[in-house]
């Protein structure tokens, strides 16, 4: 065994900053076991080096392929075939959504007077698109609510009214009783809470949905104080404070703002890429409902919007989409984005208005 | 003891367990011994991965302690529970003897009415050989679980709040397992080694039959290869692993087949392919090419519309 040699260590850990501008977390605990390893490997032996820092940094078959292509890159000069992804942490959850290539000819799939890719900062006056005469929402959400909300788990609780005897609580509950068993206690299942994740196109080609939109925003926000709203065109901004408000004016105010991008082109791919970055890692996957309300109609990668939705896949319980345009009659899914999406989602809503969504809701299982 | 510190030496052990461990594997399991990190496999089902764990502990000559893992386990099945029974009949018996009685309160939650679940048999056991702990596809569990693997994962202890902390004496070898239908935690994952394992390469595969299936023939177990290896590159809704390599090799020994044809193909297709769509798009394929190592266009199955 070769012990590592101070220029071994010094070129392994500028190695590290490698991997961290490409966007692989290295942690200080991973990159400590790895200089451990290399201890007792034979860190001349290119294949046993490799493969001990790999073992201890990566966490997936991604990384794992991230973690080759950076290794063969600064060891043996090789062309960087990676995408370029800068700013791929996507701790804030607002921000130009420019972290992956654009194909530079890259096919506008509907009409191109719904997209404009700049996103220069225009006003939207949203007090303009609430329309107080439109349906309320708040029967048919609380019903949405209810199915995707609670749920039995299987785990267990003290409870008083439990129909399970804890037999080990009661034990040591009457210890006291010097061990006659005189008190039982009981446990009973756990409810599970649901935290959704909503995840909203205000793009141009949404325009005409706004209302219906505002309305389903600011009525599962209220229902289910625990969920996160975020909107997104070009850019990605969270608004759960600003649903938080007390009144309809003030929040669309806020709202207003807050979105400068309201009204923009579409990036669903980096979208989602954002959100699978930051928000979805904060909870527990089984206990996320995403919720994506999208015509689909992007001008961004469609083969990102695939990858990135079987990401989320595997870090949420279900993906609900909700597409307005669906219901119009001359539909179908010519949406590049949409037909990508497709084979991931788990409840498909087309609906454009509260009627056709309470229609579905209510044809729709318990998640 | 078989000492696993030399790769090449974990190679041939491994081996002659009838295992083909390849170099990365084998440096894993040597390191898993060196740092003392648990060593966590991903991989689609079927590419042998329960099999690590079961390999190294007949190649330590060790118990293997399983863990199967479900939604819902908890620590009653997973870690230790009192023998509530034993506690009770005990309490009576002490009811008439006021010396018993006296001790009751200190003795009740003593050693003799614990019951060692998989995690603390794993930490408790006493050597001198490490045991082997297997907690297998972990991604059943849920996040609860993975948050109660960790004190164990990294200090090799268990905290029984009645009796105190049981610390490992030996710490045991530890396999962890997952198939990958959810992301696990990243602090399990900083805690283990971790290791994606693929679908074996013709080479290996071939090499994995004839240690395995001695009895068949070369030219059939070529054209075994051949077949499987195409096959993965359907983009089918489970991909065939290893498992069903062998279990289709070993179909085919007992039919006493000695060359492959469409009409073999589709009789056995059952032992290759689990899902109802996927044998009907075998079926759809042209199966000459295919046994021929030609795959065929893929996509034309996957259509949502």
């Amino acid at each position: 065994m070769t012990p590592p040699s101070p220029l071994v260590l010094e070129r392994t850990l500028e190695f590290f900053g490698r991997l961290r501008a490409a966007g692989l977390p290295v942690s200080p605990a991973g990159s400590l076991d790895a200089l451990r390893a290399l201890a007792v490997v034979d860190s001349l032996n290119e294949a046993d080096y490799r493969l001990s820092l790999r073992l201890n940094v990566v966490g997936s078959p991604d990384q794992e392929r991230l973690f080759e292509q950076v290794f063969a890159s600064y060891f043996h000069g090789a062309p960087d075939t990676r995408r370029v992804r800068s700013g791929i942490r996507g701790e804030i959850m607002q921000g130009p959504l420019g972290h992956h290539d654009k194909d530079p000819d890259q096919q506008i799939t509907a009409d191109p007077a719904q997209f404009s890719a700049s996103d220069a900062a225009r006003e939207v006056d949203l007090g303009e698109r609430w329309d107080p005469s439109s349906a309320p929402l708040e029967v048919i959400i609380r019903d949405l609510a209810r199915r995707l909300a609670t749920r039995p788990s299987r785990r267990l609780r003290a409870g008083r009214h439990g129909t399970r005897i804890d037999l080990r609580r009661s034990i040591r509950r009457n210890t006291r009783h010097g061990l006659e068993l005189l008190e039982l206690a009981r446990s009973q299942r756990r409810v599970r809470r649901t935290r959704l994740v909503m995840l909203c196109d205000v793009s141009g080609s949404m325009d005409s949905f706004n209302p219906f939109l505002l309305r389903l925003m600011l009525g599962l926000q209220q229902l289910m104080r625990n969920s996160r709203t975020l909107v997104f065109s070009t850019h990605v901004t969270e608004i759960t404070p600003a649903l938080c408000s007390r009144s309809v004016p003030a929040t669309l105010r806020e709202i207003g703002a807050l979105v400068s991008h309201w009204s923009g082109g579409t990036d669903i791919g980096g979208a989602l890429a954002l959100l699978n970055r930051g928000v979805i890692r904060e909870g527990s996957a089984s206990s996320t409902v995403a919720i994506i309300l999208s015509d689909g109609y992007d001008n961004g990668d469609a083969t990102l919007v695939a990858r990135e939705l079987a990401q989320l896949q595997r870090r949420v319980r279900k993906i609900v989409w909700i597409n307005p345009m669906y219901g119009a009659s001359t539909f179908q899914v010519r949406a590049a984005g949409m037909r990508a999406a497709m084979p991931f989602i788990d409840h498909f809503l087309p609906a454009f208005d509260a009627k056709s969504l309470h229609v579905l809701v209510r044809g729709m299982e318990k998640i | 003891m078989p000492e696993l510190n030399q790769i090449d030496a974990i190679q041939t052990l491994f081996a002659g367990e009838q295992y083909i461990a390849d170099r990365a594997l084998a440096l894993t399991v040597k390191l898993a011994g060196d740092l003392q990190k648990p060593i966590l496999l991903e991989g689609e089902a079927g590419v042998g991965k329960t099999e690590v764990a079961k390999v190294l502990a007949r190649v330590l000559d060790t118990p293997l302690i399983r863990l199967q893992c479900y939604e819902g386990l908890d620590a009653n099945s997973a870690l230790y529970e009192w023998n509530y029974a034993r506690q009770i009949l005990h309490i009576r018996m002490a009811e008439h003897d006021a010396a018993a009685r006296a001790t009751l309160e200190s003795t009740i939650f003593d050693d003799q009415f614990l019951l060692n679940r998989p995690l603390l048999a794993a930490i408790r056991h006493p050597g001198p050989r490490p045991a082997v702990l297997l907690i297998d596809e972990v991604d059943r569990a849920d996040e609860e679980f993975e948050a109660f693997l960790l004190e164990i994962l990294s200090d090799y202890q268990i905290t029984v709040p009645e009796i105190g902390t049981f610390s490992a004496v030996c710490p045991p070898y530890v396999v962890l397992t997952s198939n990958r239908t959810r992301e696990l935690n990243d602090a399990l994952k900083r805690r283990c080694l971790y290791l994606w394992v693929d679908f074996p390469s013709a080479e290996k595969e071939r090499e994995i039959i004839a240690r395995r299936l001695p009895g068949l023939g070369a030219r059939l177990a070529d054209a075994i290869v051949t077949t499987m290896q195409t096959l993965r590159q359907v983009d089918f809704y489970k991909r065939p692993g290893i498992a069903e390599t062998l279990d289709w090799s070993r179909a085919l020994l007992g039919l006493g087949v000695d060359t492959l044809t469409p009409e073999m193909l589709l009789e056995t297709a059952g032992v290759i392919l689990k899902y109802k769509d996927d044998i009907d798009r075998l079926r759809g394929s042209d199966l000459e090419r295919l046994l021929a190592g030609e795959a065929p266009a893929s996509g034309s199955s996957r259509q949502v519309f």
